[in-house]
C-alpha cells in the first residue's frame, strides 16, 4: 500500500495515542471496581511526555525519509476540509460524552447510586477517556476520508 | 504533463491531483477553473457532474 506522508504522520499518531493511553486506562479499567485508583498527576505527566517524546521521534525520522518531498506536501483546500469535517466529527462525541457524565453524575446525586464512571476518581479518568477518544476519532476520520475520499 | 507539475501550477498538493484524478475529491470550483484554465480548455471538457 502506497501511503502518503500526512496518512504516515496520521498512523503514527494514532499508534502512539492508542499504545500509551491504551497501556494507561488498561491499567486503570481493568480492575473495574466502583473506586478506581485515584488519578495521579505524576502519571499524567508522564504519559504526556511519553506521547510527546514518541511523537516527536517518529514525525522526525518520517520527515528526514521526506525531506525533498515535503516542499510540495503544504496543505491544500482537500487538507483544510477533512481537517474540518474530522473536528465536526471529534467535537460531536466529545459532546455526547460530556452531556452523557453530566446527566449520569446528576443522575447519580438524586438517586444515590453510583457507578464505576462518576464516582470522584472514576469522573476524572472517564473524562480523560472522552478526550483520549475525541482525539482518536479525529485521527481516525482523518485517515479514512484520505484514504477513501468524500 | 505530470501529476506533480499540474499541482505546482494549480496550488494543490499531488496527493489531491491524485485524488481527484481516482474520483476521491471534488475540488472547489476555483481550483476546477484553475486546472482546466492549465489545459486550456474548457470546465466541462474536464470535469464532469454525475
Amino acid at each position: 500500500m502506497d501511503f502518503s506522508y500526512k496518512e504516515k504522520s496520521l498512523i503514527a499518531s494514532l499508534g502512539v495515542t492508542l499504545l500509551i493511553f491504551g497501556w494507561y486506562f488498561y491499567g486503570v479499567f481493568s480492575t473495574l471496581s466502583l473506586e478506581p485508583d485515584p488519578p495521579s498527576i505524576v502519571t499524567i505527566v508522564l504519559l504526556i511526555i511519553w506521547v510527546v517524546v514518541l511523537e516527536s521521534c517518529i514525525q522526525g525520522v518520517l520527515a528526514s525519509r521526506k525531506q525533498g518531498e515535503l516542499e510540495g506536501e503544504l496543505e491544500d483546500e482537500r487538507d483544510k476540509y477533512i481537517e474540518k469535517v474530522s473536528h465536526k466529527y471529534s467535537y460531536h462525541f466529545l459532546t455526547a460524552c460530556l452531556w452523557f457524565l453530566m446527566v449520569q453524575s446528576l443522575l447519580d446525586t438524586r438517586f444515590d447510586a453510583s457507578l464505576m464512571l462518576t464516582t470522584s476518581h472514576g469522573l476524572f479518568h472517564s473524562l480523560l477517556l472522552c478526550f483520549v477518544l475525541s482525539e482518536i476519532i479525529r485521527f481516525g476520520t482523518q485517515l479514512y476520508h484520505y484514504r477513501r475520499g468524500f | 504533463m505530470s501529476q506533480q507539475a499540474l499541482a505546482d501550477k494549480v496550488g494543490v498538493t499531488r496527493q489531491t491531483i491524485l485524488a481527484i484524478e481516482k474520483d476521491k475529491y471534488s475540488p472547489s470550483l476555483e481550483v476546477a477553473f484553475r486546472i482546466s484554465d492549465e489545459f486550456g480548455v474548457a470546465l466541462e471538457a474536464v470535469f464532469t457532474y454525475q
